[in-house]
């Protein structure tokens, strides 16, 4: 179907958890394929591939983004953030810790994007409701936890 | 019972941190130098035989290393139930539903692997499916497989007690016809194998699966290798509910690409292919008949079940069985006939799923029971609760009931829904209901019902323990590491686990029938007591007391009731090592319901399981009478789970299974049109997000089965026979209107609105 | 499911992405948030000879007050009009509706010119390709037959966006860009209502920003969805609504979304209710004329009927929030 071989392969820099990382590769591959296959960062799950479970979020510039509906070569210079960076110093974030506590962890696979997408939501707003939390984890399927835990966890880090 | 150290504790599962940094691997995260990357082409067409199969095109792609059709493998068929097998690693001959397995390719990439399936020639010569299981069962109707002509591949017609008697002594008699919807598991993460072949021929797979030896012996004699070459790995499993309960072409062809090509090969779904070539909850067309003596006694049930298979048998004749026998409990019921049929159509496949057959039934029986309490006067708590099973009371199939919460179960629910100030009294719109059910905690199959566990005790008086129990993220590893950390006398943090790999961790059937607490939690038990026992002789020689008066307890070993006569735990090692004995300390355990009770059920009566769980649930419901939508406000689990090991982990299991229950009630079904999915996505699948979630209580009802270990039963798949009832009733209580059918949906509600307000 | 292979090109003016695009307009496509672009390449319904981004073109991403009119730049991501102080005092309309698009992730992705171009939906196009393997192509994947209607030359897609319908309510103009200079349209008339090509652009236009006139009157955005949250609309509606300074009503929009080819204005309605006053009889009559005037086609898994019933009663819902005196 397609026209004559074009030239599809860059040289592209990524910032990943504060580290540059230089590669060639094809302009038509996301960041999730990208973090997954070529920086070995399997933090970041595919869960659906089409922007429906949240299981690849990463976070850009702080920003929640679906790593699996984001060209890696469209976030070249910018700041990414996987569940892989989130520990400073080797200490966990906050985030890690309750989930880890609370119990809002069970098969873990959407534990990396359901953690970032609310580190993402309470650096925003870091007094939500329990209806807001909802709402900022409603894109994150999760089938094991029902979500009590989860939500119990993420509220139990907010400042009311 | 002695007070107890690790227990009944809320431990946070043992791999939590590692899957909240991200360090937790699942298959598709692992990776081998060379690895190839496979992918499946499927049939567009519902029913066809394929006349010609041209792999040429694929093979000239850049990059592929090996393009595959059914006729290529050794024609051995599959089946997770040995009786049942009707199914090749892709299809020989004929397809039988959209999304069967047709052929296979390798590539060096993805993107390879995709462009040749584009590039597969398949000649097909449509045939007449048949998509309905009534219609399949006619006479004329297509054959979807050449040995089964009427489409009926598995049936049951059982009669316990006299049903036409006791119907004859009913003072009341209900019928009412219910059907169920096709239902997906949605594990998140889709289902993935990996092969590697060692220098000797011997393929190691890795697999998203719940039941490693199982997929061990259906590779071996698919692929027609012994056994002793295939290993089989379970990495982290994102998620099963008993989709991953089976055996799929990603597997065999995984690893007859990798013995092929000597090279690592790796086949992960697509979500799409989960919802339509996976498996699914069986939809079910339910009639019942049920006679009631005018105190309220349930005399008899009649019941005609016609489940719709799909294209292959998967669990067949066990979900039809199984949907069978578990209508006599949680309710005391003397005469019951039941005829159910497993019924092949030209459509996605149903397999096992929280609940395997039974929570369709269990609707049915609940939601009719509601109706039968309001024509007779009753409440139906009260209905519920005299007509109750009670521990020990002899059952009409002889399964062996030893702990029974279940009335406690329903008055707890009951109480926390608010049952007396609610039921019938809440403004129109709003209302509450509630449902009972029971469950094995694990389940006899025909292959092996024996777990085993291997525990060591290591020289630094660290534990290691090896059990082949497949932990897909309930936290088994983590409950049966608390038992042996209880039995040893030594924190949680003491003991290192290996599962669930089949040529280092002891056999184990899998994870299925809500068994693995119960039966590997009972090897590991065991194991852990013969280990104990062997430094306890050491111990006892030294202090020179009897073996029989020591304790172990926080890392201390020492005279029950004198915690200062004793020693260290490494201590005694150190003296069970100078004393000449040998080294490690080993334990062995195997567990095995009690003899001469465990049957299949599949051909004679029996005690199906070593102990059985009881739950209600308890809903709250507001229903919006202007547009139909049903806002689950509350949840009331309450379940018997016998004792629970690790409390927050049964809270887990309890408030997930629910929030899936209530999205079979109101949200999700996979809908078809002429066997092709129409809603294969998370997007237009309704799987409940965290908006949908309500609030959720759990009472955790503790009965303490002696079969148990530390008392413990089942949890969590139980759980969901219960929810879409209890809903079902609660909206009955807020608009007066009974739905048979799920799920029920803002449409069917306004239907019914309409249809009440022409009455 | 990898995406096709495709030349990506990384403009740094909205002219150069103008030529590229009007180089060869057919074969290329703008890339902004990719939340829906991304879905459909993977499926194999886009196969792009270019793709040009139109991030990598600064300033293009505002919300700003000019004179009275508030100007929002295409790139503004959909969470940028949720949570911008502007927006919030000014249309705290279109601060909520962008919260009601898909969840957290995709508004924070999504940009405001994406989803007001987003491409039209259907059972039978929004699918992967080995689903769609069964039939021939439909007409808007490139085929001849609509499957749909199971004629040729058609095609009943239906358009589902949530923000253009409150837009279009707000009476919003849209600037759009191309190889002539600008130009500036009503948001209206943006949608072609032609199912295989749903937006008006001319060869090598590309939508620059959003202008919205100061705000009068008072507007809401009902979306009726299985879940509430990632699904696109069943059908949704945005109700505009001006008193004419008495009890009467002066002027009334009514929008829906996701039960036609574009977004609906259903005039009749908007008819009927104006000069009249929020009784409830008006508000019956109404609502039946609005659900009468959509035609939706079988586009998705839910039923037309369902969807113009539906309509009617979100219709209602709308009005009787007028009713009160304060609505929210």
């Amino acid at each position: 179907m397609r026209g004559k071989e074009v030239v599809v392969k860059r040289i592209i820099t990524l910032n990943v958890n504060g580290e540059e990382f230089e590669f060639l590769t094809e302009v038509h591959r996301t960041l999730l394929e990208v973090l997954r296959e070529d920086l070995g960062l399997t933090g970041t799950k595919r869960g659906c591939d089409l922007g429906t479970c949240g299981a690849c979020t990463v976070l850009i510039e702080g920003k929640p983004y679906l790593s699996c509906l984001t060209l890696a070569a469209d976030v070249q210079g910018k700041k990414i953030v996987t569940i892989e960076g989130l520990a400073q110093d080797g200490e966990p974030h906050p985030l890690q810790k309750a989930f880890v506590q609370k119990g809002a962890i069970q098969c873990g696979f959407c534990t990396p994007g359901m953690i970032l997408m609310a580190k993402a939501f309470l650096d925003e707003n870091p007094n939500p409701s329990e209806e807001e939390v909802k709402q900022a984890i409603s894109g994150n399927i999760c089938r094991c936890t029902g979500y009590t835990k989860i939500v119990e966890a993420i509220l139990s880090l907010t400042h009311k | 019972m002695n007070k107890l150290d690790v227990v009944g504790k809320r431990e946070p599962m043992l791999d939590a941190w590692e899957k909240a940094t991200g360090r937790a691997r699942f298959t598709d995260d692992l990776a081998f130098p060379g690895m190839l990357y496979g992918k499946i082409l499927r049939s567009p067409l519902a029913h066809a035989k394929i006349l010609h199969l041209d792999l040429t095109g694929a093979e000239k792609v850049t990059g592929v290393k090996g393009a595959i059709g059914g006729e290529d493998i050794p024609k051995k068929k599959y089946g997770i139930v040995p009786m049942a097998k009707d199914e090749y690693a892709l299809a020989i001959g004929k397809v039988r539903y959209v999304g069967d397995e047709v052929a296979a390719v390798v590539a060096t990439s993805l993107d390879a692997a995709e462009e040749a399936l584009s590039k597969i020639q398949v000649d097909y010569e449509e045939l007449p499916a048949v998509f309905d299981p009534v219609e399949a069962m006619q006479p004329g109707a297509p054959v979807i497989h050449e040995e089964v002509h009427n489409n009926v591949s598995a049936s049951i017609r059982k009669e316990f007690g006299n049903v036409e008697k006791a119907f004859g002594e009913s003072d009341f008699l209900f019928e009412d016809t219910f059907e169920t919807q096709a239902v997906n598991h949605c594990p998140l993460e889709p289902q993935a194998a990996l092969a590697v072949v060692d220098p000797s021929g011997k393929v190691t797979l890795y697999a998203s699966t719940q039941i490693p030896f199982f997929l061990r012996r259906n590779l071996a004699t698919t692929l027609d290798i012994p056994e002793s070459k295939v290993r089989v790995i379970k990495p982290k499993v994102g998620g099963g509910f008993g989709q991953k309960i089976d055996l799929y072409a990603k597997d065999f062809c995984a690893a007859f690409f990798a013995m092929k090509t000597k090279k690592p090969v790796k086949f992960v779904y697509e979500r799409e292919e989960v919802f339509t070539s996976t498996r699914q909850r069986h939809p079910m067309h339910i009639q019942l008949k049920t006679g009631m003596r005018k105190d309220g006694t349930i005399l008899a049930q009649q019941f005609k079940v016609i489940a719709d298979g799909g294209a292959y048998n998967s669990t067949a004749p066990l979900m039809i069985t199984l949907a069978c026998y578990f209508i006599m409990l949680p309710y005391r019921l003397e005469n019951l006939l039941f005829e159910g049929y497993h019924v092949y159509t030209n459509k996605p496949v149903g397999g096992a799923m929280r609940g395997h057959g039974i929570p369709q039934v269990r609707f049915a029986v609940e939601a009719q029971l509601d109706h039968v309490a309001e024509k007779m006067g009753i409440d139906p708590l009260d209905l519920r609760l005299k007509n109750a099973f009670q521990a020990g009371a002899p059952h009409p199939a002889k399964l062996r009931v030893q702990t029974c919460g279940f009335s406690d179960t329903l008055k707890t629910a009951a109480k926390g829904i608010g049952w007396e100030e609610k039921r019938g009294k809440l403004p129109f719109g709003r209302g509450v209901g509630l449902a009972g059910a029971s469950f094995p905690s694990g389940v006899s199959n025909m292959s092996h019902i024996s777990s085993g566990a291997m525990v060591k005790i290591e020289r630094d008086g660290s534990i290691t323990l090896l059990t082949g129990a497949a932990d897909i993220g309930q936290g088994a590893e983590t409950v049966i590491s608390q038992i042996v950390a209880e039995e040893l006398g030594v924190p949680l943090e003491d003991i290192r686990i290996t599962a669930a790999d089949t040529e280092i961790t002891p056999l184990d059937p899998g994870t299925f029938g809500s068994g693995v607490t119960l039966r590997a939690g009972n090897a590991a038990k065991i194991a852990s007591q013969e280990a104990r026992e062997k430094l306890f002789e050491a111990v006892a020689e030294k202090m020179e007391v009897n073996v029989k008066e020591l304790e172990a307890r926080n890392r201390r070993i020492y005279v029950k009731g004198s915690p200062e006569r004793g020693m260290s735990f490494k201590e005694a090692i150190k003296f069970y090592q100078y004393s000449d004995r040998p080294m490690p300390i080993i334990g062995r355990g195997s567990y095995q319901p009690p003899a001469k009770e465990p049957t299949t059920l599949l051909k004679e009566d029996g005690n199906f399981s070593p102990a059985y769980s009881f739950m209600t649930q308890a809903a709250e419901v507001e229903v919006d009478t202007k547009t139909g939508k049903v806002k689950v406000l509350k949840m009331v689990a309450s379940h018997d789970c016998g004792k629970a090991i690790n409390p927050m982990l049964v809270e887990g299991q309890l408030e997930g299974s629910v929030v899936g229950g209530m999205g079979q009630a109101l949200y999700e079904e996979v809908i078809t049109e002429k066997g092709r999915v129409l809603n294969p996505s998370f997007l237009d699948y309704g799987i409940p997000t965290a908006m949908e979630a309500p609030s959720i209580t759990s009472v955790e009802v503790e009965t303490n089965d002696p079969e148990g270990p530390f008392g413990a039963k089942e949890s969590g798949e139980g759980t969901q026979l219960a929810p879409a009832p209890a809903i079902i009733n609660a909206i009955y209580d807020a608009i007066g209107v009974r739905f048979k059918t799920l799920p029920v949906t803002p449409e069917k509600i306004l239907q019914a609105l309409d249809e009440k307000k022409k009455e | 499911m990898r995406l096709p292979k495709f030349e990506y090109l990384e403009p740094k003016t909205l002219q150069e992405a103008v030529r590229a695009l009007a180089s060869d307009a057919k074969r290329s496509v703008l890339l902004a948030g990719g939340t829906d672009l991304l879905v459909n390449m993977k499926h194999r319904v886009i196969e792009p000879k270019q793709v040009i981004n139109l991030k990598t073109i600064p300033k293009l991403a505002y919300v700003k007050n000019v004179k009275d009119e508030l100007r929002i730049g295409a790139l503004a991501t959909l969470h940028d009009l949720s949570s911008s102080r502007v927006i919030q005092e000014r249309f705290p309309i279109l601060s909520h509706v962008a919260t009601k698009v898909g969840a957290y992730a995709l508004q924070a992705m999504g940009t405001l010119g994406g989803n007001l171009c987003q491409g039209n939906r259907c059972r039978f196009y929004n699918q992967s390709a080995f689903w769609r393997g069964a039939k021939p192509p439909c007409y808007k994947a490139g085929g001849k037959l609509c499957h749909v209607v199971r004629k040729p030359g058609e095609c009943h897609s239906t358009y589902c966006g949530d923000m253009a319908p409150v837009l279009i309510a707000l009476e919003a103009q849209v600037r759009v860009v191309g190889p002539n200079g600008e130009r500036v349209l009503s948001l209206s008339k943006l949608y072609s209502r032609d199912g295989k090509r749903p937006l008006s652009l001319r060869k090598g236009e590309i939508l620059k920003e959003v202008l919205i006139p100061p705000p009068s009157g008072k507007t809401l955005y009902l979306k009726w969805r299985r879940r509430e949250s990632i699904e696109f609309p069943i059908v949704s509606l945005a109700l505009h609504i001006e008193k004419d300074g008495t009890e009467k009503i002066g002027k009334a929009r009514i929008i829906f979304s996701a039960v036609g080819s574009g977004p609906v204005e259903t005039i009749g309605a908007e008819e009927m209710l104006e000069s009249s006053s929020l009784d409830n009889r008006t508000i019956e009559r109404v609502s039946n004329q609005a659900a009468k005037e959509i035609s939706p086609m079988r586009t998705s898994i839910y039923s037309p009927s369902y969807k113009r019933r539906m309509a009617g009663i979100l219709l209602r819902q709308a009005l009787e929030n007028f009713q009160i005196p304060n609505p929210k």
